[in-house]
């Protein structure tokens, strides 16, 4: 009872605490465009406000005017603009160029109007001007000798966290490898909070998760399978910590993971998938419908994967900086009072939308583990029946059937060798439409 | 930057740090813990089983040692038995033996005695055969023939009743 008013007093005072700064802050809000959707996007710098800014190194794979290809590489995106190298280009985000469209009248006598790039800011004065106040973090960089960025391959704050969950997973899990190989574990009864843990939900990954999903033949495909279920786990959860952001709450994040499992999936795929893919199995009259259908099915799957991931993952932030935003609506709308008052419904209802995005954080973790594996099971079976596909997979009552299953050579790295040359393919693609 | 728009760029380093942290995880973390749960898995598998076998196996050596003292105390009172009854039996034939000896040395004496009876008995009766001559030969005055008187006095005995 006394922890329940303990736990009461402090969510009133945090109520509290945070009702005046946002009463304060109204003319603030005016002046930078708080965007709860801008918020949650990538952005080329790493925001520690109100302690600062960090900003990330710019990369580009740029077409000259003349035509020659170049890899232009800068600190941050301020240097790439005082460097005049590159410029801002006006119309790219709304909160960098409206606040600058009023000083865009003078400008024009450094630039070299090109057709796709409508001019903006001027030369170096202009882009100091935007250093200065801040709205270059927001600015589509474009070369100011003309010619265009092909890919962009900057650092961005949604990469800086996935490079931090990878590190974190790997460092977590070298070192428990290593007390395993000291014998810890291997003989013995692991020991400790952490070891004990995490061979919990390892243990869960493989009994729960792989082992139904893949059959007897899981071996070679969970330590991918484990690999995903925590790099997504911590991806997940870097975002809910102060500053952190969530690297699944972009959707080109959860496509690259969606395609490595399709591309696991389909490079260790049986013959019988592929027979019932081109529609084998089907009546010969319903190929037409069945073709089709199987091959959108293939791609629809990676493709589910990746928006149910990217869309779980964003809606809980939006969902709480909505209803953070709701306290200065209701402010601005009908009065300090009004705000005091959604204040303390905004907070226990972001509270409670906190603690949900924890629970899913595990959940989508699960998901599109459990999923991938589910799919790579689906592929890699050697089935009868086609068409009991899915009650295959969970019917136990057909072990033979598993352990009758070909011996696949996983080929997992063999396979991600080929996702990496798909990669570069992509890039050459988006080289082609791209006009001079 | 839009919520939808793809980026390829971050496709591309996010691409490059899966692919090492697949390679690198599945290398020197899930290889080492994976078999290395395996392996203990395996461990307490076959030492519960060995622990049944030796649990079985003790139970069978008990009741073998049961059966084997239950044996040798049967066979222990079958002794003390035998030798009870082979203890009696001795002793009877030693008192039997014994009472054979008296009984033999009775029947010596006895006949010891009888002997002796019966020839003192002789010697008086050859000595009142003397006596009774000689009294005789002093009442008849009659010097008789020693031989012939002497035959007569031992038909006149034999015809005396015996004792």
């Amino acid at each position: 009872m006394t922890r329940l008013f303990k736990t009461l007093s402090i969510a009133v005072l945090a109520a509290f605490l945070a009702v005046p700064a946002a009463l304060a802050s109204p003319a603030a809000a005016e002046e930078e465009e708080f965007s709860a959707v801008h918020h949650n996007a990538d952005s080329n710098y790493l925001d520690f406000k109100p302690f600062g800014i960090v900003e990330l190194p710019r990369i580009f794979l740029v077409r000259r005017a003349g035509g020659s290809f170049g890899l232009d590489a800068y600190a941050s995106t301020a240097s790439a603009l005082r460097s005049g190298g590159y410029r801002a280009k006006s119309g790219g985000h709304g909160g960098g160029s409206d606040s600058s469209s009023g000083e865009g009248g003078d400008h024009g006598s450094g630039d070299q109007g090109h057709g796709n790039v409508s001019p903006g800011h001027g030369g170096g004065g202009s882009a100091e001007a935007m250093i200065a106040e801040g709205s270059h973090l927001g600015a589509t960089l474009v070369p100011a000798g003309g010619g265009h960025v092909v890919v962009d391959f900057s650092i961005t704050k949604h990469l800086i966290f996935a490079l931090l969950a990878a590190l974190l997973v790997a460092g977590v899990f070298i070192a428990l490898a290593r007390r395993y190989k000291r014998g810890v574990g291997r003989e013995t009864a692991p020991k400790g909070t952490w070891q004990n843990m995490l061979e919990t939900v390892i243990v869960f990954v493989r009994d729960e998760m792989a082992r139904p999903a893949l059959g007897n033949n899981y071996r070679p495909y969970l330590p991918y399978i484990l690999s995903v279920f925590f790099f997504i786990l911590v991806c997940n959860l870097l975002g809910m910590v102060p500053f952190g952001a969530t690297a699944t709450s972009n959707i080109t994040v959860t496509a690259v993971l969606a395609v490595f499992t399709f591309i696991v999936t389909q490079f260790n795929a049986s013959s019988d998938h592929w027979k019932e893919v081109l529609g084998a199995e089907a009546p010969w009259w319903l190929a037409p419908i069945m073709i089709p259908i199987e091959i959108i099915g293939l791609f629809t799957k990676p493709f589910a994967l990746a928006v149910r991931l990217f869309a779980n993952m964003t809606a809980g932030h939006l969902v709480i900086l909505s209803l953070i935003g709701l306290i200065f609506t209701m402010n601005d709308l009908f009065g300090a009072s009004w705000g005091v008052f959604t204040g303390f419904a905004s907070v226990a209802f972001s509270l409670f939308i906190f603690t949900l995005e924890i629970l899913v954080a595990f959940i989508q973790a699960y998901v599109f583990a459990m999923l991938s594996a589910l799919f790579i099971g689906m592929a890699i079976e050697d089935h009868g029946d086609g068409a009991a596909e899915m009650m295959d997979e969970a019917d136990p009552s057909q072990p033979m059937q598993r352990d009758e299953r070909r011996d696949i050579s996983p080929s997992l790295l063999s396979g991600n060798h080929d996702e990496e040359e798909e990669e570069l393919e992509q890039s050459d693609h988006s080289l082609q439409p791209a006009p001079a | 930057m839009n919520l939808l728009s793809p980026n390829w760029g971050l496709a591309f380093w996010l691409t490059l740090t899966f692919l090492i942290l697949l390679f690198v995880l599945r290398r020197y973390a899930w290889g080492p813990i994976v078999s290395a749960m395996e392996e203990r898995e395996k461990t307490i598998d076959s030492s519960i089983q060995r622990a049944e076998e030796a649990l079985a196996e003790a139970k069978e050596i008990q009741a073998d040692n049961e059966k084997a003292r239950r044996e040798a105390e049967q066979k222990a009172q079958r002794i003390l038995r035998e030798a009870r009854e082979q203890a009696e039996q001795l002793r009877d034939e030693e008192r039997q033996k014994t009472q054979e000896q008296i009984d033999e040395m009775k029947q010596q004496a006895h006949d010891e005695i009888e002997r002796e009876k019966q020839s003192a008995l002789n010697e008086l009766r050859s000595e009142v055969a003397d006596l009774a001559v000689q009294a005789a030969g002093k009442i008849l005055h009659e010097d008789m023939n020693q031989d012939h008187q002497r035959r007569m006095v031992d038909e006149f005995l034999e015809d005396l009743p015996r004792n």
